[in-house]
């Protein structure tokens, strides 16, 4: 246990971290930024977002090792490839949930919005995206999640993070920093799994969360 | 004043129009019914007015102007809109659903709250009971009242209801219906109401437009005139067999004339001058009595109601129907 | 996608990317045995999962108490990175390298999609049809085996597809720890620097895994013969 602790101290530990976390927080923030208005786009369209969910659907299928895999022969070896690597991972949760999140928005619900006169750009502000927040809010979390954990992959194509931790404690035979990375990384993925869902609870409106107690059957 | 001028719609990549050269007016202050079949255009021609559709063809005139001359956003404010229970905003609260339309029109909080409090209680709701819930939270009636009260919001002059109190059960819609009568007296709108229930058309309208399938209309008139003289077999068939009767619980026992009481009514049963003929009628056939005796409030007898006067006064509109 | 990453990287670093040569060499006695041994690693993990899920779903359906505890243990289970989970599981007395702590981790990372569509599934049965069923005379076996196990079916099914996919990709980190399967492929062609494997390894595990998801996602729909009524 002790010696478990003194890997926590090392300074490579620390750094790895921030390598780690930089890693998922920047494939994250530009997943949502490429995701998003693709929803945004598609989801009017029937079509248009059936190609979206379908596309995202089989990119979710895509291993995460396997698209690491695929980077390195085109972009090499790093933090860069690395990071491409988690993005196109990092889309395709948020990129379902918010397309499916948005056409789930009743359309009578829109409709007396509309008629009470709110522009298309209030009735999405103000009406739709609320109501698709906790949907969409879910695959933020799942996105993170999985980031998170594919990050530590990123250290077979050199992209660094606490996966090289746990490699290191592999190639030396050292029990003690194989366990302390991989408590570290589990840490961290639940730290994240808690953490987003506790956003996901914040950003859910209240309305949605009331049950229908007075809905007499 | 609304009024439809030679308003046709056919969708794209359709042969038949939804609605078809529909020309009428509706005056201030009534209640218009748009009456028909699944499948007639009343819910198209309704959304024409606040232009959520566009027509192919004419046009529609509020008050003398064009509908299309501000744009639709802007028109959709100055006009209520309400619709069945779900089109309640689920993450807004009671209040906030209300506030809506004051809201897009900038009025200041103030004013927002004590409108919004006003209307609670216009259509039944205890404001401080209320106000911070959420629909979830409501029964299927009250989401009906608030749907009813956030339509009201800005005091449009017109008020679009569609199906307003579809979602309920029979005796809640009832009460619903009687509740919104009495606050249109009180309002005195000019409403464009679209159901599909011909018994709900003629208790909530002044006017009815019937429409029949294609969008055609069958006949625009009050529901006293529709049910005594229906244009065609369409309408006869679809305000039903028994309109004879329906027409009779339009009219009042206070509205006929009465025949003189000849001191001979102990023995009659007695019918409320505020009754109304169908159930006066229904009440002498249940007491196996010719006549009866007509009472106002308290003050005693005003004279006698005959079965016999009923029949004449319904075969007379029956004589005057003729179809063309 | 994956192919369309292929075909790049061939445009990118000339014909020597991938070496037809080698694939043609090593078909039958390195390619074949992987793709083998990953759907025989994958297959094994689901049906032990789906095992341990299956009794323990009803069970949860029916004492709801028991659901919250049990989704968040899976759930803590499901978020741990399987990279860390392999690496812990080595370290256990009686696990050590190879397929079966792989194993033992797959079953782990299924129970929770498993289990929550079990539930799920058992709950899709509205309550009049079991009212029905009980009103007919069938005995709460009868009534779990006749009618509520097959209407939750399908939802049972979607989640053995969900599950299906993410073991088919976790399942190649396996190979880390010699678990085998078309990781193997990958982590060779990476410290041997050889794209080739690498391209065959990932695109065969992609590939596996689009199959699953589609093939089971027929079976479900398959299983719903009420929900394709609008087709006819």
């Amino acid at each position: 246990m002790d010696s478990i602790l003194k890997v926590f101290q090392r300074p490579d530990f620390l750094a790895q971290l921030v390598v780690h976390i930089e890693l998922s927080v920047i494939a994250l923030l530009i997943g949502i930024t490429v995701a998003m208005p693709v929803a945004l786009l598609v989801y009017r369209s029937r079509l248009w977002s059936a190609v979206a969910i379908n596309t995202g659907n089989i990119g979710r299928a895509v291993p995460s090792l396997a698209i690491l895999a695929l980077v390195f022969p085109l972009l090499g070896f790093g933090f860069a490839p690395s990071l491409v690597a988690l993005t196109l991972l990092a889309i395709p949760p948020i990129l379902i949930n918010a397309s499916t999140g948005l056409r789930q928005v009743n359309p009578q619900i829109i409709d007396a919005a509309r008629g009470m006169g709110l522009s298309n750009g209030q009735v999405l502000g103000h009406i739709q995206l609320p109501i698709a927040a906790p949907v969409i809010f879910a695959g933020i979390r799942t996105s993170a999640v999985q980031v998170v954990a594919s990050a530590t992959l990123a250290t077979f194509i050199g992209g660094g993070g606490l996966g090289e931790l746990i490699v290191l404690g592999f190639q030396r035979n050292e029990l003690a920093i194989q366990l302390g990375g991989s408590l570290a990384v589990a840490i961290l993925a639940i730290i994240t799994e808690v953490g987003f869902g506790l956003l996901e609870r914040a950003f859910t409106p209240k309305g949605l969360l009331v049950t229908s107690n007075h809905r007499s059957k | 004043m609304i009024e439809f001028r030679g308003v046709s719609k056919t969708y794209p990549g359709s042969l038949h129009p939804v609605v078809n050269d529909l020309s009428f007016e509706i005056l201030d202050g009534e209640i218009c019914v748009l009456v028909g079949p699944s499948g007639c255009g009343k819910t198209t021609s309704m959304r024409m007015i606040n232009r959520l559709i566009e027509p192919s063809e004419g046009e529609i005139l509020i008050d003398g102007e064009p509908n299309t001359a501000m744009s639709g956003t802007k028109l959709r404010r100055h006009i209520g809109y309400a619709i069945q229970q779900i089109g309640l905003f689920p993450h807004r609260t009671i209040a906030d659903n209300i506030a809506t339309v004051p809201q897009l029109l900038d009025w200041d909080k103030i004013r927002i709250e004590r409108r919004v409090d006003e209307l609670l209680q216009l259509v039944g709701l205890d404001p401080a009971q209320y106000r911070g819930r959420y629909p979830a939270e409501l029964s299927g009636g009250q989401q009906q009242r608030v749907g009813v009260a956030r339509a009201m919001a800005a005091d449009p002059p017109i008020m679009l209801m569609d199906e307003p109190f579809g979602a309920v059960d029979p005796i809640t819609r009832n009460r619903l219906q009687d509740e919104f009568l009495r606050i249109q007296e009180e309002i005195n709108k000019t409403i464009v109401f679209v159901t599909h229930d011909i018994d709900e058309a003629i208790k909530m309208g002044d006017k009815l437009a019937i429409l029949k399938e294609g969008g055609v209309l069958a006949q625009y008139d009050t529901p006293e005139k529709i049910l005594a003289a229906p244009n065609s077999e369409f309408v006869s068939s679809f305000v039903g067999a028994d309109r004879v009767l329906k027409r009779l619980s339009l009219l009042r026992v206070s509205d006929m004339e009465l025949d003189s009481t000849n001191g001979d009514g102990d023995d009659l049963p007695r019918i409320s001058e505020r009754t109304n003929l169908k159930d006066a009628l229904s009440e002498l056939i249940g007491a196996g009595a010719e006549r009866g005796v007509v009472v106002s409030n308290g003050d005693g007898a005003r004279g006698t109601l005959s079965i016999e006067t009923i029949r004449r006064l319904s075969h007379q509109a029956e004589a005057e129907q003729r179809y063309e | 996608m994956s192919s369309l990453v292929a075909s790049l990287a061939l445009q990118n670093l000339g014909p020597k990317v991938l070496d037809w040569n080698w694939i043609s060499r090593n078909f039958s006695h390195e390619i074949i045995p992987a793709i083998i041994g990953h759907i025989y690693l994958s297959f094994v993990s689901v049906t032990i999962a789906l095992v341990i899920s299956l009794p323990t779903g009803i069970i949860v359906s029916r004492y709801r108490k028991a659901y919250p505890p049990v989704t968040f243990i899976t759930g803590l289970l499901f978020s741990i990175p399987s990279l860390a989970f392999f690496a812990l599981l080595v370290t256990v007395p009686g696990v050590g390298l190879g397929p079966r702590a792989v194993i033992i981790a797959l079953v782990a990372y299924s129970l929770l999609v498993l289990i929550r569509n079990v539930v799920a599934g058992m709950d899709s049965v509205p309550e009049e049809t079991k009212d029905a069923a009980r009103g007919m005379g069938l005995t709460s076996r009868q009534i779990l085996f006749k009618v509520e196990l097959p209407l939750a079916l399908p939802v049972i099914v979607a989640g053995i597809r969900i599950a299906t996919v993410t073991i088919i990709g976790i399942a190649t980190i396996g190979a880390y720890i010699s678990g085998g399967g078309l990781g193997e492929l990958i982590f060779t062609g990476i410290s041997r620097n050889f794209p080739t494997r690498i391209i065959v390894g990932a695109v065969l595990a992609t590939l596996l895994a689009v199959l699953a998801d589609l093939s089971l996602l027929a079976i479900e729909r398959y299983l719903r013969p009420w929900a394709r009524t609008r087709r006819t």
